[in-house]
């Protein structure tokens, strides 16, 4: 359902990204990783029309991303940017229901079907509990959460998500990538997750692709991707890699020596 | 209390100035027909545009803060209303006397000018990939003084007669007489208010910073330029009528969002009644300070805006 086929991004002189491609069916996972600085926010945003591309092509259902409205893109693909949302003025459910923009026209009534959506959301995301607090006022893994809320309130099939575990706790992590995994498993919902944790990457069922300076420097199977040679070419980083005692999957570990 | 209760105590407040304003200076009378003419061709359309000017400027400056995020950016800090200054000194002085669709010529070229202004300035603030709001203001400071100097360099070219008329006009008065003026301020900004309100979703997800407003479905560049049209149109409008009335759009939204949230489908009737409201109390005290001769408003405006900008500074520097 995505086909992202030699895609060039390009700002002023600064080359972002150079030649991606790749394809996935829907209820996929897709891993970006790579280096900060590699471009893997700025294929998130590409991928938004956030920023525009300088050549190549992104289809979604066969369909060139330049022939969507930006409306209709976003009944398609929802994005939960990188930023923690607490410096937005909005209370926690007004939020929430900002998302539902794109179900509507200027003249349409808010309907059943919208605050059900809502309602959804502040459930899997387990914020409903704070539904009437300003953003301003949550913690950072609060605020994570709610922006993942508000994406997943706007119903898409598919979810962009720019390192939604990066402000959390060792166990809000694990509950983010929980409620990830459920929507990927059981609604069926396409994701592509950018981040930094290349355990999480490396797991079966997930597909990785590993950036390096706007470049894919290899992209394959989650399960084969944790291996020494290119974690160590990836990142200019030793890596250790032990067995996990209870699950038996390798983990890798950089090693500071 | 609700905020439909707070929006109804505003309107009842407004209403009660706008009913009071004309009455004001004008019991010292003697003779009922002067008093009845100065109060129907002079007080109630004075009263009125006043309305019409605060709730326009008012608005405008609401777009802006929604658009930068930023309190501080409003048409007249980001030097849009020197540009339409410039704009309308430039017709009088080269004397124009054109009409386009039922705008004289000091109208179109402050249209002209503010639309001139806002793109230099939003241009320049997009030069660099890593936008900044403080960027965008200083950007706004160096456009301003730059308009001024050219405002300055036509005056000097003027005679002595429109280099004063020039002057007199920038101060920003409301000192007009009849209904013709109210006729040609009413529609710009009855169309301004239309189009806000029919955008007032789309500024809600502008607050939330561009990345989430056009992931969440908005075309943004579409709606910026199409609120950057309208503001200056009505901006545009506002300062060929009655000069830069400065600070009006930085104060009253900012009070409302305190009051009514940030909600533009709540705010923008408060802007609107707070803003008319507000010119009217400015202007009313305008003619009364130092009566039987009047102060142009804008010095009111600005006397209470350089405090209220000040103060918003050291609160955005203690927040930050």
């Amino acid at each position: 359902m995505i086909e992202v086929s030699a895609l060039h991004v390009q700002l002023q002189d600064k080359k972002l990204l150079a030649d991606i491609s790749f394809s996935l069916d829907a209820g996929d996972y897709l891993v970006v990783v790579g280096p900060n600085g590699a471009g893997k926010s700025s294929l998130l945003k590409a991928m938004m029309g956030i920023i525009d591309k300088s050549s190549g092509d992104i289809l979604f259902h066969d369909r060139p991303l330049s022939g969507y409205s930006q409306r209709e893109l976003a009944r398609l693909i929802s994005y939960v940017p990188q930023s923690s949302g607490r410096e937005l003025p909005f209370a926690v459910e007004d939020f929430l229901k900002m998302s539902r923009y794109a179900h509507h026209t200027a003249l349409s009534e808010w309907q059943p079907d919208d605050q059900a959506a809502v309602e959804d959301a502040l459930r899997i995301t387990n914020t409903a509990q704070f539904r009437q607090r300003q953003m301003t006022t949550l913690s950072g893994g609060e605020s994570q959460r709610v922006m993942i809320a508000a994406a997943l309130a706007q119903q898409t099939p598919v979810m962009l998500l720019d390192e939604p575990t990066s402000y959390l706790d060792p166990h809000h992590q694990v509950e983010v990538h929980r409620v990830i995994a459920r929507l990927n498993q059981q609604l069926g919902i396409t994701v592509i997750e950018v981040s930094h944790d290349i355990n999480h990457a490396g797991q079966k069922g997930r597909q990785v692709l590993a950036l390096t300076d706007g470049e894919a420097a290899w992209q394959g199977p989650g399960e084969i991707f944790l291996e020494q040679e290119r974690l160590q070419r990836l990142y200019q980083q030793e890596f250790v890699f032990v067995t996990h005692p209870r699950s038996g999957r390798t983990i890798a570990l950089a090693d500071p020596l | 209390m609700s905020t439909t209760a707070k929006l109804t105590l505003l309107s009842v407040l407004t209403l009660a100035v706008m009913l009071l304003a004309p009455f004001a200076g004008l019991g010292d009378i003697a003779d009922d027909v002067i008093r009845q003419q100065i109060l129907y061709e002079i007080r109630l359309p004075r009263t009125l545009f006043a309305f019409a000017a605060g709730a326009g400027l008012a608005l405008c400056g609401m777009v802006f803060q929604a658009m930068f995020h930023n309190p501080l950016a409003t048409p007249f800090t980001l030097g849009v209303a020197s540009g339409a200054s410039f704009g309308a000194a430039l017709t009088v002085l080269l004397g124009l006397n054109i009409t386009l669709l039922g705008f004289d010529a000091m109208t179109l070229g402050a249209f002209i000018g503010a639309l001139a202004a806002i793109s230099f300035v939003y241009g320049i603030s997009r030069l660099n990939y890593s936008f900044s709001i403080e960027t965008l203001l200083l950007t706004g400071v160096a456009t301003s003084f730059f308009f001024s100097s050219l405002i300055l360099f036509t005056q000097y070219l003027s005679n002595i007669n429109d280099s004063f008329r020039i002057l007199r006009w920038l101060m920003g008065g409301l000192s007009i007489s009849g209904y013709q003026s109210l006729l040609q301020l009413l529609p710009v900004v009855a169309f301004s208010v239309g189009i806000m309100i029919w955008l007032s979703r789309e500024l809600n997800l502008l607050m939330a910073g561009d990345d989430i407003a056009i992931s969440r479905g908005v075309a943004v560049k579409r709606v910026r330029y199409l609120l950057f049209f309208t503001t200056s149109l009505c901006v545009g409008a506002i300062v060929a009528l009655c000069g830069p009335i400065g600070f009006v759009g930085m104060m009253v939204p900012h009070i409302c969002r305190l009051i009514i949230g940030t909600d533009h489908r709540w705010l923008i009737p408060a802007t609107l009644i707070f803003g008319g409201g507000f010119l009217i109390l400015c202007d009313t005290l305008a003619r009364l300070v130092i009566a039987p001769a009047e102060l142009p408003v804008g010095i009111i405006t600005t006397l209470l805006g350089g405090p209220f900008f000040l103060w918003l500074l050291v609160r955005s520097r203690r927040a930050a």
